[in-house]
C-alpha cells in the first residue's frame, strides 16, 4: 500500500467541513478497495473515511462526481455516507479525494455470506438492496452535475464502452469480443427514459449490519443509463460468491428482489433485457479483471491481488456464453 | 534435468505452507491475501501438469475460426502464435466478419474457455 495522505491536511480540511477542529488524527489504509484507496480516519472522539484516487493510476470517473452524486443519493434516500469535504488532485488528499463519514458495519462479502452474526441481516438484506437501488433510480437526473449519459441506445452506449475499455487493455480476449458482437447486434428495447445508474451495485459495495444495509459504497462507475443494468449486474454469477443458486448477493432469489424493487417504484424488466444486461454485466467483469491486472504488469500498481485476478476473466467469460447460449442465469 | 521435487511438487508444498500454516499467523483482516497467494501457486502447479497441450488446442481452434490468418514466419513460441491468433480472432468477430455463424463460434469459444478454467478455476463450468 502506497502512502497516506498527511494526517495534518486531513485534519484542516476536516476541520474547514465540520467547523471544528478534530483535533489529531491517524490514517490507516482499509485493504481490499482495488481501484481507489481507502483510508480509516480516526480521531479522539470521531471517525470518517478518506477515498481517493490512487496517485498515478486510471479511473473510471471523477472522484468530484462520486462526491457530489452521494449527497444527491442520500437526499432521494438511499442509505449513503454522508459526504462532507472534496480535495481536488494536488490539494489536501493528495490525490482527487473525499472525505465521508464512517459508517459501521462491514462490507466484506465472505463476512457477511457466513458468520452467524449475520444470519438476520441476510434476511433482510434483498429487499433492503431492491428498495435502495428504486431510490437510486428515481434521483431526478437534472440534479446531477457531471454524470453523464453515454450517447445513444444505453444498451449500445456499454457496447462501445466496455470495447472501448477493453481496447485499452490490449489484451485479446475472443470470448468477450464474441459475447461483446452478440449483445451488439441483439439489443433490448429502448428504455424508457435515462436515469441515474450506480454502475457497481453488488456485495461488496455495499455496508451492512447486523440489522442490514447500512449504506451503498463505491460510485465511481455511475452514470445515466437503463436501470436494468444496475440489476443484471447485481445478480451476475462473481457477486454470489459460491452461493451460486442465490442470485441477489448470494443472499435472495431473483424473483423476491424483483417485487420488492417494482412494489418501491421501480420499473422491473423484462427477462430478455435482464438478461442481456447480466450478459453484459460479465463482459463488464472480465474487461475490469483484465484491466486491473494490466495495471499490475505495467507497474502503475503492483499487486498480487491484481495480478491473480488476470486469471479470473475466464469464469465471466464462461457465465456470459452460458448465458447467451440460452442456458438459463443460474 | 532438475532434482525433485518439480516445480509443480515445490508450488504444491508452498501452497500448502500458506494454507495450512501462514493463514494461521496472519491477522484475520489479511487472511484473504495469503489465500489469493495460495491460489496462484495452484493455478501455476496445474498450469505447469496441463503442459503445452490446451494452447496448442486453443491455437487450433482461432486458427480454424479465424479464416485467412497466418502465423508469423518467425514465431515458434506457442503462447506467442495463441496470443497473435487470438487478437485477429478477436478484430475479426469485433469487424462483424463472423457474423453470420456467431452462435456457433461462441459454442467453440466455449471449449476454450472451459481449459483455461481448467487451470485456474476447475469445477467452475461444471
Amino acid at each position: 500500500m502506497s502512502d497516506a495522505p498527511a494526517p495534518d491536511d486531513v485534519r484542516s480540511a476536516l476541520a474547514d467541513a465540520l467547523g471544528t477542529d478534530p483535533g489529531e488524527l491517524a490514517l490507516t489504509p482499509i485493504p481490499g478497495g482495488a481501484s481507489r484507496q481507502t483510508f480509516l480516519v480516526k480521531g479522539g472522539d470521531g471517525r470518517w473515511v478518506l477515498r481517493r484516487d490512487p496517485p498515478g493510476a486510471s479511473s473510471f470517473a471523477p472522484l468530484e462526481t462520486e462526491f457530489s452524486l452521494m449527497r444527491a443519493a442520500a437526499d432521494a434516500g438511499v442509505p449513503v455516507p454522508r459526504a462532507l469535504a472534496y480535495e481536488p488532485d494536488g490539494g489536501r488528499f493528495g490525490s482527487a479525494g473525499f472525505l465521508m463519514e464512517h459508517v459501521d458495519g462491514t462490507s466484506v462479502a465472505p463476512r457477511l455470506l457466513r458468520r452467524e452474526e449475520f444470519a438476520a441481516a441476510r434476511q433482510a438484506i434483498p429487499v433492503q438492496l431492491a428498495r435502495a437501488l428504486a431510490a437510486i433510480h428515481s434521483v431526478d437526473p437534472a440534479l446531477l452535475e457531471g454524470v453523464t449519459a453515454r450517447p445513444g441506445h444505453p444498451a449500445l452506449a456499454a457496447c462501445a464502452f466496455w470495447e472501448a475499455a477493453l481496447d485499452e487493455v490490449g489484451e485479446p480476449l475472443p470470448a468477450v469480443e464474441a459475447g461483446l458482437r452478440w449483445l451488439r447486434l441483439n439489443p433490448p428495447a429502448l428504455a424508457p427514459e435515462p436515469c441515474l445508474v450506480h454502475g457497481d451495485f453488488r456485495l461488496g459495495n455495499f455496508i451492512a449490519d447486523a440489522d442490514g444495509l447500512a449504506a451503498v459504497i463505491d460510485w465511481e462507475l455511475c452514470h445515466l443509463g437503463d436501470p436494468a443494468e444496475d440489476v443484471g449486474w447485481l445478480m451476475i454469477r462473481s457477486w454470489r460468491f459460491g452461493n451460486d443458486e442465490l442470485p441477489v448477493a448470494g443472499m435472495g432469489e431473483r424473483e423476491a428482489f424483483l417485487l420488492a424493487y417494482e412494489e418501491a417504484g421501480g420499473e422491473r424488466p423484462d427477462p430478455e433485457q435482464l438478461r442481456w444486461w447480466e450478459a453484459m454485466g460479465n463482459v463488464k467483469w472480465a474487461v475490469i479483471c483484465a484491466r486491473q491486472a494490466a495495471d499490475h504488469l505495467s507497474g502503475r500498481r503492483r499487486s498480487a491481488e491484481l495480478a491473480s485476478l488476470g486469471r479470473r476473466i475466464c469464469e465471466p467469460e464462461w457465465d456470459l456464453l452460458a448465458l447467451l447460449a440460452g442456458e438459463g442465469a443460474r | 534435468m532438475q532434482d525433485r521435487p518439480t516445480a509443480p511438487e515445490l508450488l504444491d508444498a508452498l501452497a500448502e505452507l500458506l494454507f495450512a500454516d501462514v493463514r494461521e499467523w496472519v491477522p484475520r483482516e489479511r487472511r484473504f491475501q495469503v489465500l489469493v497467494a495460495a491460489n496462484v501457486c495452484a493455478v501455476v502447479a496445474r498450469e505447469l501438469r496441463a503442459g503445452r497441450e490446451p494452447t496448442l488446442a486453443d491455437i487450433e481452434l482461432f486458427e480454424r475460426l479465424a479464416a485467412g490468418y497466418r502465423r508469423p514466419d518467425d514465431e515458434d513460441d506457442p503462447d506467442a502464435i495463441a496470443r497473435d491468433a487470438a487478437a485477429e480472432l478477436a478484430r475479426a468477430i469485433r469487424a462483424g466478419e463472423l457474423d453470420d455463424e456467431l452462435p456457433a463460434v461462441m459454442g467453440h469459444l466455449r471449449t476454450h474457455v472451459r481449459r483455461k478454467l481448467e487451470v485456474a478455476r476447475p469445477g467452475y463450468a461444471d
